[in-house]
């Protein structure tokens, strides 16, 4: 075995699939190589170093050739995978990419889960999934005095470019913005046009702190159902907490 | 009494949620439906909760009553004509403010509007298509609703309405008509079953319009459901899957929910239960219709009216591989999923991907607990590779012993639940 070579890609989709494309294209073979994250990397000895430019030609392609030779659903798992907040997630993804690309039998590769590898992404698919999820669930806006609807959250995983799509179709007249504090990004929807993602930029909390004069009657309505739509014969803390997870609760609007 | 005219729409809410905080159904499910592009609101098959009430339960639409004044005096409600509490009555409008504000913020993800009777059926039935035809037509309300029909009402009313809806429901409110003769003296089978059976055949007629003409209305898409209390009346669990499994296969209902009894009212006619409402008997009845419907289980197979309730130590599932021990185990590289959905430890999601997995190479002990298989309970029903995972008897003492001391998460404190009412939770002596 010779030396073995790593590629360091940033920790985006974009720059996971041109490592992928560039370990691919540098055709040492699939044992040689090895895909990691740029930042708080751990550097291994007798191994070359590689630094990927993340390049958007190169990652279409590979997204392209991924959604044609595994199908939309596999891709979606790889794409979710991407956005994860694992250390590992670039190589565990070439590893699923190279099963399902080469070899004998080309095609879907996430149900086969004896791959360990292939088990990996999938789990974290999965993990990055179910909390876009948690926000389809647990994301509260709040007026402001223009009438944008603003939103706080903090997330583990980048989860900002799954929930887009569904908010947006939501509320195709509302002006919204979502504001990932992990990540320090936006979500940011003008009405009637496709939302964009916004990065390197604050929001402005003096403006994000007045709400509109109805906010605050809304709010205590709500509140008010919450509290009331219980039944006292059956409270059960434990089983609410299972459900909805402290971490979660920070700007729910029932919960403050 | 307060006067109507003086409440707010705080009070309003607060009195018309607490008089539906009762109503079990609480779901978002059944359809996917996209947003227009133009007006707010969408569907997402699977629904979505949005929040969680100190008692656990979900809160994914905007739950009330319209009005909470009835002319209806069913002994276990607390809205019944003979009770003194008060009153209040919603204006369509303000059922509209309240959901679309709410679904706007994502608090909610639709409306679930049921209501007392005010006058008479009709008249209230007519209020609920009032709201919904405004909600939709005037507010271009396009999230979900669902709404109850109101037994007794003209057909021609739960039709219209019901093209306005996402899903439809009649509460059975008890398992067998003696009871509901007993404890809602102005409601019968009859008013009830005739509505549901109407709203069946309007689906199904529905299907054949949409056949026809792919843009023609749709009528209930996300079907219709019922529920019923349990625990009220001396009826056994056998009794209760029962009428479940006749309605899931006679009116194809999406849903029956059930509802353990909570004692709003003292009533002679009423059992008293010290032990707070039979909530371990409620879980072990919901467990049974997921088997029914997902697993391919029957009503008989569960349970017989020789052995008319389930165990309280054991979960259905378990408790019917235990006394199946001839058709274990199963191997489960090779067994068909419908064998596979039969073992305890293996869900719906995991035995899909035993089957899709399985197809690629061998699999381990390993690969299944990876894939979501809770081994410490299938271990005794299943052999991977002609192996057991550990060399166990296939005995049901000994399998017994050992499911027993593997704790089955309940839903809510086992330890103070079995001290109080072991037993007597299930209405029945045994």
């Amino acid at each position: 075995m010779g030396e073995k070579t790593i590629f360091l890609c940033e920790d985006s989709t974009d720059g996971i699939f041109t490592g992928v494309y560039d370990a691919w294209a540098s055709r040492l073979g699939h044992g040689n190589v090895k895909l990691a994250l740029k930042e708080d990397m751990n550097y291994e000895l007798f191994a070359r170093y590689l630094e990927v430019e993340p390049d958007g030609e190169k990652a279409g392609k590979v997204a392209a050739s991924l959604r044609r030779k595994l199908g939309d659903e596999d891709y979606y798992h790889i794409y979710c995978a991407t956005l994860s907040r694992s250390r590992e997630k670039a190589d565990y993804i070439y590893r699923t990419v190279a099963a399902g690309l080469s070899g004998g039998r080309q095609g879907a590769i996430m149900q086969n889960l004896q791959n360990p590898a292939v088990c990996r992404v999938f789990e974290l698919s999965r993990t990055t999934g179910n909390e876009a999820h948690r926000y389809f669930q647990f994301l509260r806006f709040r007026e402001l005095e223009s009438g944008v609807l603003f939103s706080e959250i903090r997330p583990e995983n980048h989860i900002l470019p799954l929930i887009g799509e569904h908010f947006s179709d939501r509320f195709p007249c509302e002006h919204f913005l979502v504001y990932d504090r992990t990540h320090r990004m936006f979500l940011a929807h003008e009405a009637y046009k496709q939302w964009v993602l916004v990065v390197g930029e604050e929001p402005d909390w003096e403006k994000a702190g007045k709400v509109s004069e109805k906010e605050r009657e809304i709010e205590q309505l709500w509140k008010g159902f919450c509290r009331s739509i219980a039944i006292e014969e059956r409270k059960n803390l434990n089983l609410q907490r299972q459900f909805l997870p402290m971490k979660f609760r920070e700007f729910m609007t029932e919960m403050r | 009494m307060k006067i109507q005219e003086a409440m707010s729409i705080y009070e309003k809410l607060d009195i018309l949620s607490d008089a539906a905080k009762y109503d079990v159904a609480c779901t978002s499910s059944g359809i996917d439906r996209k947003g227009d592009g133009k007006h707010m609101g969408n569907t997402v098959a699977k629904g979505i909760c949005h929040s969680f009430s100190a008692d656990g339960r979900c809160i994914s639409l905007l739950k009330i009553l319209f009005t909470n004044e009835c002319v209806f005096d069913c002994k276990y409600c607390i809205n019944r004509c003979s009770n003194d509490v008060p009153r209040a009555s919603f204006t369509p409008e303000e059922v509209c403010t309240l959901t679309m504000e709410f679904y706007r913020r994502n608090y909610i993800e639709g409306l679930f509007l049921s209501s007392g009777i005010l006058h008479n059926p009709v008249y209230t039935m007519e209020l609920l298509y009032q709201t919904l035809y405004k909600l939709r037509n005037e507010c271009q309300f396009q999230g979900y609703i669902h709404v109850k029909a109101i037994p007794g009402a003209p057909q021609e009313l739960i039709d219209r309405t019901g093209l306005l809806a996402d899903r439809m429901s009649i509460n059975l409110e008890l398992p067998t008509s003696e009871s509901l003769k007993k404890l809602a003296p102005h409601k019968s089978r009859r008013t009830i079953l005739t509505p549901m059976r109407q709203i069946q055949n309007r689906m199904e007629q529905n299907r054949q319009e949409l056949m026809v003409y792919r843009q023609a209305p749709r009528f209930v898409p996300a079907g219709q459901s019922t529920q019923m209390i349990i625990g009220a009346t001396p009826e056994n669990d056998f009794e209760i899957v029962s009428v479940a499994e006749s309605l899931y296969q006679k009116f194809q209902l999406k849903r029956v929910f059930y509802s353990a009894f909570v004692q709003v009212n003292e009533d002679s006619e009423l059992p008293a239960l010290p032990g707070g409402p039979p909530l371990l008997r409620e879980h072990r009845l919901y467990q049974a219709d997921w088997l029914m419907r997902f697993y391919g289980f029957q009503a008989s197979e569960l349970l017989s009216a020789k052995r008319p309730n389930f165990n309280v130590f054991l979960d259905p599932k378990c408790d019917w591989a235990l006394s199946h021990l001839e058709q274990f185990p199963v191997e489960v590289t090779r067994a068909p999923y419908q064998t596979l959905l039969r073992v305890p430890g293996i869900g719906v999601k995991s035995a899909q991907r035993i089957v899709k997995a399985r197809r690629y190479g061998a699999l381990s002990f390993g690969d299944l607990k990876k894939m979501g298989v809770v081994l410490k309970r299938a271990l005794y029903f299943i052999t991977c590779g002609g192996r057991m995972m550990y060399p166990v008897k296939i005995e049901e003492d000994y399998i017994m012993r050992n499911l027993l001391s593997v704790k089955e998460r309940l839903p809510f404190d086992l330890e103070h639940y079995h001290q109080l009412n072991l037993f007597d939770d299930c209405g029945v002596a045994r």
